[in-house]
């Protein structure tokens, strides 16, 4: 394959990244959009990892929040109370969400547990997670949070840089996606989203894919999870609770277009846009959230990447 | 020891109340319905609301259960038609959405509007005496209503021609509609039923101790920790599957702290799912 067919058949990340690099540019004067901008971007890495699980195998994992919550204070509560370098802690971290999310998806294919019960026992875990977090109040502080402020790496403690780290993360995970999309593991994974069965019976390895899946979407989600938790200064079970992190990121998914590439970008975009949309609202905006959610989906089922393909009839991937 | 296992099977009961609705929205609608919670809240603020005008607590107390009803019968009718155009996972999915977006709806606006909310239904009688063991009226009441509900449920499913055509259904829609049967207007009823008991939990917990706005998404979750354990599409394992978990919650809250209590229910709830995939009583309906 020559350099330039790479090139084109990857020309949309290319323009993603030089999208996202021009960002500070416009927003530079404006701490207060960076930020927005930056918890975007950290937004489309988690759904990006969320589409592999869900999107491309089918196993509805509702514990994101908690497995980039283990990530982030397994290596916040190393870093502090061992005063271990974040070289070490941060990859301690992600390997404490990758093993958790590998576990999950093991267990849940070796039982045969359907869409909704691994949803439910996921679910049942990031509570656990909640009430661990609570009740490890010598490790964690409960509640108030634990300070993580110059504990991670310096590039996280100033805003542009830590945006555009979060931005390489981004296009890393992007990367792995592409790749592994290519591969033969690519093609085990549309045949298995298709139907289960016919994919073992044409000597595809589920249970061993499906791992794979889980293992490489918990990989993204643990590593932007220690991040996050570094560059937000504190970190507490509502950051990383469900309703602050897994719906939005189920959201977005949805909204953009399930097992497209750029399903996860825009739909974490547009909701990004839309909460900003719905502040003003005050306390109503939960509700606003609720009917634009509801409109949405009637609108436009299959996502917005989709809705795009066949009103500007040119191929997204 | 005895006292504790009892307060388990009255919180029990409880459980399976706010989970039945669950299991029958998803055994016949294909539906799992997120705001389920949010309707025991809901049925609570219309009975403070018809308290307020005057009306008697059993009364208002009805009064919020029809309201929920109500509330239900317009999900059913508005919200969830798109829903049902589609079959299977596509149909489960949308109604995922569907009632997750009206469940922030519904807390958003009771927020909102009753943001100093809470409802508290006292009984003349606190507590009595029962072969020795001092009981709690309100818990002795809201078991004897469930009990009954559940008895009039079950009643209803085996020996009614509506209730063998509702079995048909969750058996499988498609044979039930070759046999001449609406799933829809079965569909309505069901989801109309399943929200008044919802409505009828709500209450419950205002009676034990108190309603507050903000309890919505925790019922949710409670039920359907409690629908999934029991099976997700079988009643009995509903009925089952809430008492198991009532008692594991009241002896773990009575030896151990809150939070480690509420640990320990999930994990047995998880590991219960784990060791038993298609809920406990997996072989009966």
């Amino acid at each position: 394959m020559s350099v330039r067919s790479i090139f084109f058949r990857y020309a949309d990340l290319v323009l993603l990244a030089v999208l996202l690099a021009l960002v500070p540019v416009i927003a530079a004067d404006s701490p207060y959009y960076l930020r927005i901008a930056t918890l975007a971007v950290v937004y489309m890495a988690l759904t990006v990892a969320f589409n592999l699980i869900f999107g491309h195998t089918k196993q509805l994992f509702l514990c994101l929040g908690a497995l980039a919550g283990v990530a982030a204070y397994v290596a916040a509560v190393l870093t502090q109370e061992l005063q271990l370098s974040p070289w070490i802690t941060v990859p301690i971290g992600v390997f404490a969400a990758t093993g958790l999310g590998a576990l999950f998806s093991y267990v849940s294919v070796l039982r045969g547990l359907g869409v909704i019960f691994l949803g439910i026992v996921t679910l049942a875990f990031s509570l656990i997670f909640q009430n661990l977090v609570l009740g490890l109040r010598q490790f964690t502080n409960g509640e108030t949070g634990l300070v993580t402020r110059g504990l991670g790496f310096g590039l996280l403690d100033h805003s542009v840089s830590a945006y555009y780290l979060f931005v390489a993360v981004l296009m890393l995970a992007l990367l792995v996606y592409c790749v592994v999309m290519g591969s033969r593991m690519g093609f085990a994974f549309r045949a298995l989203s298709d139907d289960e069965l016919t994919a073992e019976l044409s000597g595809i390895d589920v249970t061993g894919r499906k791992v794979n899946a889980a293992v490489l979407g918990s990989a993204i989600i643990g590593l932007t999870g220690t991040l996050y938790g570094f560059y937000n200064g504190i970190i507490s079970p509502s950051l990383f609770s469900f309703v602050n992190v897994d719906i939005p990121v189920l959201i977005s998914l949805l909204l953009g277009g399930v097992r497209t590439r750029l399903g996860p970008i825009v739909g974490a975009a547009a909701f990004a846009v839309i909460e900003e949309f719905v502040r003003p609202f005050g306390q109503l905006n939960v509700l606003v959230d609720g009917v634009l959610l509801i409109v949405l989906f009637v609108a436009f089922r299959e996502g917005l990447v989709v809705m795009f393909r066949k009103a500007l009839g040119i191929a997204i991937p | 020891m005895t006292a504790t296992l009892l307060d388990g099977i009255v919180q029990g009961l409880q459980f399976s109340l706010l989970a039945v609705g669950i299991t029958l929205i998803y055994g016949l609608g294909g539906v799992l319905n997120l705001a389920h919670g949010q309707f025991a809240v809901f049925s609570g603020v219309a009975a403070k609301l018809l308290l307020g005008w005057g009306a008697q607590s059993v009364l208002a107390g009805i009064g919020g259960i029809i309201a929920a009803g109500l509330l239900g019968l317009l999900m059913d009718r508005s919200l969830l038609v798109p829903a049902y155009r589609y079959r299977g996972e596509e149909r489960l999915l949308l109604g995922l959405i569907l009632t997750l977006g009206l469940s922030f709806v519904i807390d958003g606006y009771l927020n909102y509007a009753f943001s100093e909310f809470s409802l508290t239904l006292s009984l003349p009688i606190a507590s009595m005496q029962i072969a020795g063991i001092a009981m709690r009226t309100a818990g002795l009441v809201t078991s004897l209503i469930a009990v009954v509900v559940f008895l009039a449920l079950f009643a209803f499913l085996r020996w009614t021609l509506l209730g063998k055509t509702i079995r048909s259904i969750i058996e499988n829609e498609i044979g039930a509609e070759l046999c001449g049967i609406n799933p829809a207007s079965t569909r309505t009823i069901i989801v109309v039923l399943a929200t008044m008991m919802a409505g009828l939990a709500g209450i419950a917990q205002g009676l034990f101790s108190s309603l507050g706005t903000e309890m919505g998404p925790e019922f949710t979750i409670l039920g359907l920790l409690v629908a999934v354990v029991g099976g997700v599409r079988s009643i009995n394992g509903t009925l089952v599957a809430g008492i198991f978990l009532g008692i594991i919650n009241a002896f773990a809250s009575r030896y151990v702290g809150a939070y480690v209590a509420f640990i320990i229910l999930l994990s047995v709830a998880m590991a219960t799912i784990l060791l038993r995939p298609n809920g406990l009583l997996a072989r009966f309906t």
